[in-house]
């Protein structure tokens, strides 16, 4: 069975690598976001001092942080489920002798390995450009970013796993994947820290699976959290994964019952 | 005006009035999933504007700038955006366009192709949406703390048509990539990732990424220096360089697209 997986990661990590102008456009693009929110941070405290509760030094990791775990994290290798699912193109993985949902899980682990690669590269070159005063926590905090980072791959896989059920009912699941983006460009803290936000929409993001992509492992990993709030993160993991691993469940069953692939 | 360029002009109009009520009337078959897409882009404004107006409670000046005066960035680069997407959206079905072989549909056609991929698909949810964005930013700039000299409007308003004469130029190249490599999507994503930079003073990036953005890639000429016009500072590049950055981006722009068109070969049909 994991020689079939493996092969699965294998065929995906070169297929990754096939449209290699795409890839390096792709990861240009992620570059200049992360170095936009850089120099804007930069330039905001390059007079000294502290906004937002934040120095310099605590920004910029923060920023370099979120660059890294967005990567990792929101990278998918499903972004375009519904229209394989819409015009039948999900039949050839239904008669692989795989488990559907393992063989995507694979192809996505296989993508955020590719862009792991990048990664490391520029967060050299950051590094280098912007030289962030990183502070690492103890081992144990560490080892409990490890495990939240982990979980976030999961929980981002089965949100793409849910809009891509779009597909078993209608082609159009553009609008709602915008309103998505869009909602997790701010929350997930790319351009700036969730906690700088009014406390009625801190409150009001916590209630969705948002800040648990990105925002929370990086306040993790900084130190900034007290010990009810880490348990409560904890939970708050458990509580989506299980919801939204329930809702896979459900709306797969049902969209696979409704499926029909003519023409395949 | 002479008849034969009023003939001319009329038709295209006409033409594209058409196609715009197509458009319309395609969106409206799609309302949920619009309602959603205009919903994004409302929370993506107001979010934005939220963390500019914090930015302005706890930051007192920004790169040479007070934040009264980053607006002034921001509402520019918001409506050369908005109003560069709302009418070249076409550019972005360019890909398949070329990949099904249904260019060959448009050069068949007495209109120029330039005319039908650059503008022949305009977003009506953008169009919708840039009233209220229009009435906003008003309403910001209405509110600053700045004065703007009737001299300093007159050269913005010009600066802010030669942005957009560039922002036209970088939809042509989009286009000219998508007839020679079958692709105008990464290079429009890239286009709107860095013009994404312009949303502050370009002015604040180090060198060489500034010289980079000032005058190979002109984002900082098409948002940048109209804005420093409104607001009575210094240019970064000079009224006159700048207009020829304009035009002869576009010039370029046209005479590569001509270039291209004698290399397409047909997908197939």
């Amino acid at each position: 069975m994991f020689r079939k997986y493996a092969a699965v990661f294998s065929i995906s990590w070169q297929l990754g690598f096939a449209y290699r102008a795409s890839l390096v456009l792709w990861r240009a693009r992620q570059m200049i976001s992360t170095f936009l929110a850089l120099t804007l941070w930069s330039v905001t405290y390059a007079s000294g001092g502290s906004a937002f509760s934040y120095t310099r030094d605590t920004m910029i990791t923060y920023i370099f942080l979120t660059g890294i775990l967005q990567s990792v994290v929101l990278a998918t290798a499903l972004q375009g489920l519904t229209t394989t699912i819409y015009s039948g193109g999900l039949s050839i993985a239904l008669v692989k002798p795989l488990n559907v949902f393992g063989f995507f899980w694979v192809q996505d682990v296989a993508d955020k390995a590719k862009n792991m690669l990048f990664i490391l590269f520029e967060t050299a070159f950051f590094y280098f450009l912007f030289q962030p005063v990183i502070t690492f926590p103890p081992l144990n905090v560490g080892i409990l970013f490890l495990i939240w980072v982990a979980a976030a791959v999961f929980l981002n896989f089965l949100i793409s796993l849910l809009f891509g059920a779009f597909g078993f009912w209608s082609p159009e699941s553009w609008g709602p994947r915008f309103l998505f983006y869009t909602l997790i460009t701010f929350t997930s803290g790319g351009l700036f820290p969730l906690d700088i936000l009014p406390k009625a929409i801190q409150v009001a993001v916590y209630l969705t699976p948002l800040p648990y992509l990105t925002f929370v492992e990086t306040q993790l990993f900084m130190q900034r959290l007290t010990q009810p709030q880490t348990i409560l993160i904890c939970l708050g993991y458990v509580f989506w994964i299980s919801v939204l691993g329930f809702l896979v469940k459900y709306i797969w069953g049902k969209g696979l019952r409704d499926y029909t692939a003519a023409g395949q | 005006m002479p008849t034969k360029l009023k003939t001319s002009a009329t038709r295209y109009a006409a033409v594209w009035w058409l196609l715009a009520s197509n458009a319309v009337q395609e969106t409206f078959v799609n309302r949920g999933s619009n309602i959603i897409f205009l919903t994004g882009k409302a929370i993506r404004l107001g979010m934005t504007l939220l963390f500019l107006f914090l930015f302005k409670q706890n930051v007192s000046e920004f790169g040479g700038y007070s934040i009264d005066q980053v607006y002034v960035f921001f509402i520019t680069y918001t409506l050369i955006d908005q109003i560069t997407q709302t009418v070249f959206r076409g550019v972005y079905f360019f890909t398949t366009q070329i990949r099904r072989g249904d260019l060959d549909f448009v050069l068949t056609k007495p209109l120029s192709p330039l005319f039908l991929s650059l503008v022949g698909k305009p977003d009506i949810n953008d169009a919708l949406f840039l009233i209220p964005t229009v009435v906003v930013c008003g309403l910001i700039m209405s509110r600053l703390d700045l004065v703007f000299t009737p001299q300093n409007t007159m050269l913005f308003l010009a600066l802010f048509l030669n942005g957009l004469l560039i922002a036209t130029a970088f939809h042509i190249v989009a286009l000219i990539v998508g007839v020679v490599t079958t692709d105008t999507d990464g290079i429009m994503w890239m286009y709107r990732d860095l013009s994404r930079l312009a949303t502050f003073p370009v002015t604040i990036y180090q060198q060489p990424l500034q010289f980079i953005l000032f005058l190979l890639i002109p984002i900082g000429v098409m948002v940048t220096v109209p804005a420093q016009a409104l607001l009575g500072s210094s240019l970064s590049v000079t009224v006159l360089v700048s207009f020829g950055i304009g035009i002869g981006s576009l010039l370029l722009s046209l005479w590569g697209w001509k270039r291209a068109l004698r290399t397409y070969t047909s997908a197939s049909s």
